[in-house]
């Protein structure tokens, strides 16, 4: 991924941190080196996914290939988006899928760039599995600048299976647009969906499209406004017309582009979600940087106040000793561990019993349903009623899941942040204590939030891609088989009096129970898997994260508490000329922090 | 004895017996047009496609949500406005026309009026009353409520339509759903014998582009192929009402902006069909002025501009009269009508029969005689029998070859219900050579209904079509 385009700011923080990992490896820490040029990787190479949602025809990939002036996404009079495809920067361009292997991991296959039409639309027969989703490189600017774009389908109404499962991946994303055309003003069902979506992505925008072929869309873009106040929905309006923007490119006229509308979105998608995902990115890898900085500089510091009093040295060196003992006991083991040990299994079960809850309440809405009709005539639309149901339930779940983990993280790293305030190891002159409140403390911003931001991000990217996608995806391979004898009523002789009728729409009743029971149960393991093992991953992270910062401050306090003797044992000269390289080196890390 | 006389005649005497005011209703209503309901999403074009079948600009149309109150358009002596009111009074309401379209005067808020009726002169209203309704899935939901209620026959009320025409813009979910409500179970409610999908605003499929009615066309066969879609409405027909509309009420200010259009520089025409605004509003030397322009444009469309100024440069059309014949013909909105007196107009009798003996069951005790007599007139009539197949043919639950079901689907009234139309003959066949082929669809059918290895179910089929092979030969 190209560095250049971004903001200067980047630039900036990823030259601070080079020069930080330099003063990391002089001091003798690779684990500090190693985690700044994790932070360095990450701030280069997370992209902001922008998911294009809305209903089907609304022109959701004629929009993406405008703004990307491209025309990779297959668009049809008929044919529909059937396959999400994301895009993002790669260089040459590439294709590959997303498919399922047996152990229920993705594996990216790559393919052949003709043949993407026909992975991506509906009705043309792909061999093997589905792919949950397609992935395009492309070498495009916008795409540099650190955007991606899901093209979603939108098959099928908002309140299907496929619209759940576009608002399962809706977390992950940086922005949404929200797509609809200038044919007609909002529906109920799409302000229902607008609503959902801001729950779980609140950047999101409105993009009217089709402004070239209606004359009112003035009046459309008003009216939704209207529509969108009165639902106490904060979305700002765009309207674009994808066809003058493609025309303008094959015209090469700043005028036709600038009718188009588009260049209002670029903008916004730059400013405000590239800026603000940025801006995250950057308080992120300034907080690791502020962390890496302060462990660096409580070396340097007591061994500038060994080298001015070499005689409070031992005392120095003992209390960085002790600091050290301390870090072990508590950071290495403390009461963070037991937060986060009990909030995991709190979480495991609440997760699952919201799960079971949902799906009960779906099963006994189910039974209500079949007791209400024959199986024989609703059976197709109660299968389309059923995944449509247990999709809502699982991507509910998955929502829940995610709001708790972060709280989760939040409540760790508070404790943590407590636990680590408590570390503080007081320098025995007092001028040097002064010092110490004067820069130390100003300049490295221990405050909780600060450390929770980054471990935040980082726990939504355990979620790892498109790993919610695949989550509910699972469930399209979870089939309502039809019950056995749905047709067997047919053949029964002349006696077709109503009560043996009655009696057989009972049986057909009874057997779709069953069935709609044995889906669910298909369901809850399904979906249950796959949450346990995000919580799985959700704990391995936290833990990870916050024991190596435990080691980082007790290493720190050892090399401090090390560095002190030696220095203390040099002689009058070299304690000098010691005492200047360490005044230098203070001088650089002030300035990185 | 008729199937509608034995219905007046049990009516009669439920009414006698019970003087419940729900089947005096019912008897009126027998003898009053059959009553087909168009019904669709918010801004589908129900009004426009109202209007085009009508053939006059009367239900208002706009860019926004316009329709709020459901209105009934039927025939009558002169223009006339009545306003049913929930409490059950109804009352005259001042009313004007404005460009031809009926502005009422409600004179009170929206939720106090039940609903609306129009009473317009018009022989294209005389065998059928046609009724507006606001969209489902609008935003203002006591609209949508409105709507459901109405159609969906609340609680124990029989449905107040006979038929409906449903407006599918693109298959949504809540489209289906709501073709769902309309048909409960059995054929109290509804079947997909009373039914017709249209696939509207037909011309604004793929970006309004001068292919876009082949487009809409495929998309309709698609549609029409969707077994779930297919048991709700047998057929989807594609249709730009706007077109229809315009080509049934073209005026000749109307074609001489199109044609001052049509005579710029080919350079200047293409910039002006770019888009809609440039359309509308691009100032300059043009000899047609804007104003005119944004007229024409609302009253055809994007893709009827481009149409027509198409049609007027290659002299294909030169005249108003050419010019609206030619929008009906792109329309669709022919074959609509052809649909719709198949399925519905033909079908009249048993369709209102239908809806009498549902409410002959809602209005009397299950075990009481006149509940038998209303099942034996549903069990005898042949007329029902031949709708109940045709709705097991349609619903895909007729066991045997697609020849069969096909043939079985003409011979029950699928296609229309002139023996011509059951036979698959032209409408000018002679008595004898119908007399013919119903010959030798009876003998096909006694094959079928005698063969061993027949299903039962076709067995039974077979036997029905024998009968109505029977019928068509005595009439002949």
């Amino acid at each position: 991924m190209t560095t250049v385009t971004r903001g200067g700011s980047v630039t900036d923080v990823l030259a601070e941190i080079s020069d930080a990992r330099q003063l990391a490896a002089d001091a003798g820490r690779s684990d500090l080196a190693e985690r700044l040029e994790r932070t360095a990787e990450r701030l280069r190479a997370d992209d902001v996914a922008v998911a294009v949602v809305g209903e089907f025809k609304q022109g959701k990939s004629t929009l993406v290939n405008a703004l990307l002036r491209t025309d990779i996404c297959p668009v049809d009079s008929d044919v529909v988006t059937a396959v999400p495809t994301v895009l993002r920067y790669g260089r040459p361009p590439s294709v590959s899928l997303q498919i399922p292997a047996a152990d229920g991991r993705l594996e990216s296959v790559p393919v052949a760039f003709e043949t993407l039409r026909k992975h991506i639309t509906e009705g043309e027969p792909v061999d093997g599995p589905a792919p949950r989703s397609v992935e395009v490189r492309l070498d495009r600017r916008l795409l540099g600048a650190g955007l991606s774009f899901i093209d979603t389908p939108g098959v099928g109404g908002l309140d299907s299976a496929q619209g759940n499962i576009t608002l399962a991946a809706l977390p992950l994303a940086g922005a949404a647009l929200f797509v609809t055309d200038a044919a007609q003003e909002l529906t109920a069902p799409e302000v229902d969906f607008l609503r959902r979506v801001l729950e779980r992505c609140p950047r999101a925008f409105c993009v009217i499209t089709k402004t070239d072929l209606y004359a009112e869309w003035r009046r459309i873009a008003e009216i939704n406004a209207g529509h969108l106040a009165r639902a106490g929905l904060d979305v700002p309006i765009v309207t674009v017309s994808s066809f003058l923007r493609m025309r303008a490119q094959a015209k090469d006229s700043a005028d036709l582009n600038q009718e188009s509308g588009f260049p209002r979105l670029v903008d916004l998608l730059r400013r405000d979600v590239l800026g603000a995902a940025e801006a995250d990115g950057l308080a992120t890898a300034r907080s690791e940087l502020g962390f890496v900085v302060a462990q660096l500089r409580e070396r340097v510091v007591a061994e500038e106040a060994a080298a001015e009093s070499p005689a409070a040295a031992a005392e120095i060196a003992r209390r960085y000793a002790e600091k050290g003992r301390l870090a072990a006991a508590r950071l290495g083991g403390g009461s963070w561990q037991t937060v986060l040990g009990d909030g995991i299994q709190d979480l495991t079960a609440d997760i699952d019993h919201d799960l079971r809850e949902r799906l009960r309440l779906m099963v006994r809405k189910g039974e209500e349903l079949l007791d209400d009709s024959d199986p024989r005539e609703t059976w197709r639309d109660f299968q389309a009623w059923a995944a449509r149901e247990a999709a809502a339930a699982a991507v509910d779940n998955l929502m829940l899941l995610v709001s708790s983990t972060e709280q989760l993280a939040r409540e760790v790293a508070e404790r943590f942040g407590i636990e680590y305030d408590s570390l503080d190891v007081d320098l025995p002159a007092p001028d040097l204590a002064l010092r110490k409140v004067g820069d130390l403390d100003v300049s490295f911003h221990k405050s909780g939030m600060q450390q929770f931001l980054g471990a935040f991000t980082a726990a939504r990217v355990t979620y790892g891609g498109f790993y919610m996608l695949g989550a509910v995806g699972a469930l399209f391979n979870v089939a309502v088989a039809a019950p056995l004898g749905l047709l067997a009523g047919m053949t029964l002789g002349r006696r077709l009096v109503r009560a043996e009728r009655e009696r057989q729409v009972q049986h057909r009743r009874a057997q779709a129970k069953q069935e709609l029971r044995r889906y669910v149960d298909d369901v809850t393991f399904h979906v249950g898997r796959d949450s346990r093992e995000a919580v799985r991953r959700t704990q391995r992270f936290l833990r990870d994260e916050f024991a190596g910062r435990a080691m980082a401050v007790e290493r720190s306090a050892a090399s401090a508490a090390e560095a002190v003797r030696q220095t203390a044992a040099l002689p009058e000269d070299r304690r000098r000329e010691r005492a200047a390289e360490l005044a230098s080196q203070r001088r650089r890390l002030d300035h990185l922090a | 004895m008729s199937l509608l006389a034995d219905v007046r005649t049990l009516l009669d005497r439920a009414y006698a017996e019970t003087r419940d005011q729900r089947l005096a209703d019912a008897r009126r209503r027998v003898d009053e047009p059959l009553r087909v309901a168009i019904a669709g999403k918010v801004k589908a074009g129900k009004s426009t496609l109202l209007n085009a079948l009508v053939g006059e600009e009367l239900a208002p149309t706009d860019a926004g949500e316009c329709t709020k109150i459901v209105t009934w358009y039927a025939d009558g002596p002169t223009y006339a406005v009545t306003a049913f009111l929930k409490d059950g009074h109804a009352e005259q309401r001042p009313f004007n026309r404005i460009q031809g379209a009926v502005q009422i005067d409600l004179g009170r808020p929206a939720d106090q009026v039940d609903h609306l009726e129009v009473r317009v002169p018009s022989a294209r209203l005389r065998r059928h009353t046609l009724i507006d309704t606001p969209g489902i899935a609008s935003l203002s939901t006591d609209v949508s409520l409105r709507t459901m209620a109405f159609l969906e026959a609340e609680g124990e009320r029989a449905a107040q339509t006979d038929a409906v025409i449903y407006l599918l813009r693109h298959m949504h979910g809540s489209d289906v759903r709501f073709l769902e409500s309309f048909h409960g179970d059995g054929l109290s409610t509804g079947t997909p014998v009373n039914a017709v999908g249209v696939l509207s605003r037909a011309d604004e499929i793929g970006g309004c582009r001068l292919d876009a009615m082949d487009a809409a066309g495929r998309v309709a066969e698609r549609y029409a192929t969707d077994e779930r879609l297919r048991r709700l409405c047998p057929v989807v027909i594609p249709v730009a009402g706007l077109l229809g509309a315009a080509g049934a009420t073209l005026r000749e200010d109307e074609f001489r902006v199109l044609a001052a259009v049509a005579a710029e520089p080919m350079s200047d025409v293409v910039e002006l069909l770019l888009t809609a605004d440039r359309f509308a509003s691009a100032a300059g030397r043009f000899a047609a002025q804007a104003p005119g322009r944004r007229r024409v444009l609302q009253r055809l469309g994007l893709f009827g501009v481009r149409l027509s100024v198409r049609l007027i440069r290659e002299d294909i059309v030169r005249d108003a009269a050419d010019l609206a014949r030619e929008l009906t013909a792109h329309s669709g909105i022919d074959r609509l009508r052809e649909v719709f007196t198949a399925q519905f107009v033909g079908r009249s009798e048993v369709l209102k029969a239908r809806s009498a003996l549902a409410v002959i069951d809602e209005c009397v005790p299950a075990e009481s005689w006149l509940a038998a007599e209303a099942e034996r007139i549903r069990a005898s009539a042949h007329e029902f029998v031949e709708l109940r197949l045709l709705h097991l043919v349609r619903s895909g639950r007729l066991p045997g070859t697609d020849d069969q079901l096909a043939r079985l689907d003409m011979l029950l009234g699928g296609q229309g219900g002139a023996a011509y139309h059951r036979l698959g003959l032209p409408a000018e066949a002679p008595p004898a050579r119908i007399a013919m082929a119903a010959k030798a669809a009876l003998a096909s059918w006694q094959a079928v209904g005698e063969h061993p290895f027949s299903a039962r179910e076709l067995r039974t089929a077979a036997r029905a079509a024998m009968r109505t092979c029977e019928g068509i030969l005595q009439v002949v």
